[in-house]
């Protein structure tokens, strides 16, 4: 059995990236929350105190931030989700291009099976296309190792380097054996306007350039990989996470076959494939999702007049993240064994899809919304909806999100809505949404008189990655409305529901009238956010007076907290462990058989809304 | 080689990931490998939740089709499912005695004898982790009185000998009392 025998700590994937990145002597670190990348950023502000750690306002911001300090000499590392790559790639290309001074290592956090995201891109595809080394781990241990030679690579040819995870490394947990901190490398002052400058005739000397670097680095990953050998006949190559699969795999079924473990998809390190392949008369490639390394072996084997049985995605689905049972069956049409799959019982209970939190303030937003909306004759809207927990408003009972595409997407999609059905849209968008993407499109509202309601949504907080701080609690968003010339703007609190009615409706009617956009505010801060402050203070609850209860569910159907509870004589009851007194419910039940037991504690107020 | 699937099943909030940590801890505090894969992100807000607990001569994150040796509900609807993991010839089925409804318009739920019917094809034992927790002094220690219970059906043999190693993942005193509690609920009930 697997013993361990150094001391070892049990830490997330990214956690061991944070601790890879910190022993390589980071001295710059900048990201945008995003899952499953999120830890990485938070473990560095928490163990990294000497250095400099921030969450930007978006991923370009961060890349860039760490570019530039990069470009200084210091090492410096930028964070996000896969989707965020897509919000740096000009920067990204650009850096390509110039090189850097010092060292340069961004972390993509990839999502196979999108756990949670919108789409399952594979950013291995960038280093492609970028010519920009990709290194990937198999477990939370190599997730640390390899942070460290993404450093040191990046150091060495003075180039960016991307480090690809994904769901399945950076939320494992695993044992890591960890080295001490290493200084942190900052940098001073360094002016090279033709390496960083990219006028044609710069950019043009960078290409050629680039293309040398791109060389070294074709030399250099042959020394990230290994080679595990056994039947040479037999070749397996599994790049990162694939590899994990394939070793528990071929040890269970008693199979020998040559491993390659690949920790370099991009480029794929050609002279050690070569030599494996050579002899071979079968191999196989397993790797999550896209054909990445499959296409360059393709590439390699026919330079090379190799002509050997080869398969990829023929026998592993380029759709959602690998499985034990995937490359069981994978690797039993290599050797031709049959698997029998076990077999399993299936039943479906009714759905459980996450849900806003008991005192979540965007619950309390959707009613209002639609009553304010219903009180302007303005049901009838395209609800364009954004990245954040209150994307949860596509659910019943609030069938608020008619689109939610990727971050900023809600401000940009009503121009198009309206220029083509003359239909006056809602937009909806958090606080922390508002600032990453959100600006650009609302300038342009104004710049074209877009006559469109734009929600924002501000509980202070960038609550679904796990409650990172937001720029709205430095910067007014009511200001930046007025600063970029809207003329209506009006903040309200959500669970003051007669008042946000009335807003809301003002606004549909203002915007009707004057065919100019309207930016509404629903303040009020996050339950969770709220709780942490409140820690440890006695809460209020709520409770329902059972003569008054008339059973009519509104309270638990059509408002759906969680800690509201439908007995069996249909009569509402509230789950004490779940209730923290917030009072939204109480403006919900049309029989007032709400009320609220206990005194808010000190501090309540100001919680909740400063 | 020893390996050890337990799949840990229930409701965002509930401390699943911190049950899945608790129980790996235990196990490299007697230098065993252990690997979790966890959930995080926007389903910890009351969704369906899964961990996979692995220990032992493993190296990937998840577990089998129909290779757990234990599914562990801290819900008991989730249970059900999580049962693309669970095979009646392996797999110990282990309820809390606690249903939720799903926090949605008009939601159907299934009540415990209900559930039990769907899993007849399994052994299961139905434990009353929630009692065991509000008694310890702390709603939350429902999974550290899980894991008493599971450590009282021996469900870590092989891989963890000593008790004290569940001790120091514990952390938490009321976690502790949760589950030495358990064990003598435990020996009750079997």
């Amino acid at each position: 059995m697997l013993t361990l025998t150094k001391l070892r700590y049990l830490l997330l994937g990214n956690e061991a990236i944070a601790f890879g990145a910190l022993s390589s002597g980071v001295y710059v670190a900048a990201g945008y929350p995003g899952t499953p990348s999120s830890d990485i950023i938070e473990t560095l502000m928490k163990y990294g105190k000497d250095r400099y750690v921030e969450w930007s306002t978006n991923e370009k911001v961060a890349f860039e931030t760490a570019l530039g300090a990069a470009m200084m000499g210091a090492r410096a590392m930028a964070t996000m989700k896969h989707v965020g790559v897509n919000v740096i790639a000009d920067a990204l290309m650009s850096s390509s291009y110039s090189g850097v001074e010092g060292a340069l290592v961004i972390v993509s956090a990839d999502d196979p099976s999108m756990w949670s995201s919108q789409s399952e891109q594979d950013n291995r595809y960038y280093g492609l296309m970028a010519l920009i080394p990709v290194l990937e781990p198999y477990d939370p241990q190599s997730a640390y190792d390899l942070t460290i030679k993404a450093f040191e690579l990046s150091d060495s040819i003075k180039h960016p380097v991307m480090l690809r995870t994904t769901t399945r490394i950076s939320h494992s947990r695993g044992p890591v054996e960890l080295l001490p901190p290493k200084e942190p490398v900052n940098g001073k002052l360094i002016k090279n306007p033709q390496k960083y400058v990219l006028v044609p005739e710069n950019a043009r000397r960078n290409r050629v350039e680039q293309l040398k670097r791109w060389e070294r680095i074709q030399e250099e990953v042959e020394k990230l990989n290994a080679v595990e050998e056994g039947d040479d006949k037999v070749v397996i190559l599994a790049s990162g996470l694939a590899y994990a699969y394939v070793k528990e795999i071929i040890e269970d079924m008693n199979l020998n076959p040559t491993v390659v473990r690949i920790s370099t998809p991009v480029p794929i390190p050609k002279k050690t494939i070569l030599n494996v392949v050579s002899n071979a008369n079968k191999v196989l490639i397993v790797e999550e999702l896209e054909p990445v390394v499959e296409m360059q072996v393709k590439e390699l084997l026919y330079d090379n007049n190799i002509h050997v049985e080869l398969h990829g995605k023929d026998y592993v689905s380029r759709i959602g993240e690998l499985t034990l049972e995937r490359v069981r069956s994978a690797v039993g049409k290599l050797y031709d064994i049959p698997i029998t799959e076990p077999q399993v019982i299936s039943v479906n209970p009714s759905p459980r899809p996450p849900a806003l939190c008991a005192g979540c303030p965007h619950r309390s937003s959707f009613i209002d919304l639609k009553r304010g909306l219903a009180l302007a004759s303005l049901s009838n809207t395209f609800f364009s909806g954004d990245i954040g927990c209150y994307t949860l408003g596509v659910l019943p009972p609030f069938n608020e999100q008619d689109s939610a595409l990727e971050m900023g997407s809600s401000l940009g999609v009503i121009n198009g809505v309206y220029r083509a059905t003359g239909q006056i849209p809602v937009a909806i968008i958090g606080d922390s949404t508002f600032f990453h993407a959100g600006l650009p499109a609302l300038a342009n509202a104004v710049y074209h008189n877009l006559p469109a309601i734009i929600l924002v949504l501000d509980n202070r907080s960038t609550a679904m990655t796990g409650q990172q701080p937001s720029p709205s609690k430095e910067i007014d968003i009511a200001k930046v409305a007025e600063g970029l010339g809207v003329e209506f703007v009006k903040t309200f609190d959500p669970f003051d529901m007669k008042n946000a009615i009335k807003i809301i409706s003002e606004a549909a009617n203002w915007v009707k009238q004057n065919k100019k956009p309207a930016v509404i505010i629903a303040k009020r801060a996050c339950a969770i956010d709220v709780l942490e402050t409140l820690k440890g203070k006695e809460l209020p609850v709520a409770e329902v007076d059972e003569n008054k209860c008339t059973g009519c569910s509104i309270c638990y159907d059509y408002f759906t907290c969680p800690a509201i509870i439908p007995l069996n004589n249909k009569k509402a009851k509230i789950d004490p462990l779940q209730c923290i007194g917030c009072g939204a419910c109480v403006s919900v039940c049309p029989y007032n058989a709400i009320s609220i037991k206990g005194k808010p504690p000190e501090g309540w107020e100001e919680a909740w809304l400063s | 080689m020893v390996k050890l699937n337990i799949l840990l099943a229930g409701v965002g909030g509930q401390g699943i990931v911190t049950m899945g940590r608790m129980i790996a801890e235990a196990a490299i505090n007697e230098g065993v490998k252990a690997l979790i894969a966890e959930t995080h992100g926007l389903s910890q807000r009351n969704g369906a939740v899964n961990v996979h607990v692995r220990m032992g001569d493993v190296y990937a994150p998840l577990i089998e089709k129909g290779s757990a040796d234990y599914l562990v509900a801290l819900e008991a609807t989730e249970a059900l499912r999580n049962l693309y993991y669970a095979n009646p010839q392996r797999t110990i089925i282990v309820l809390n005695n606690y249903t939720l409804r799903p926090a949605l318009s008009k939601a159907k739920e299934m009540n415990m004898s209900e559930i039990l019917e769907k899993l007849s094809a399994f052994r299961v034992y139905v434990f009353n982790a929630n009692d065991i927790a509000i008694k310890a002094g702390n709603p939350k220690a429902s999974n550290a009185a899980l894991i008493g219970f599971l450590w009282s059906i021996g469900a870590f043999k092989d891989l963890i000998e000593h008790e004290e190693s569940f001790y120091k993942a514990l952390r938490l005193e009321s976690n502790i009392k949760a589950f030495k509690m358990a064990l003598e609920e435990a020996k009750q009930l079997l």
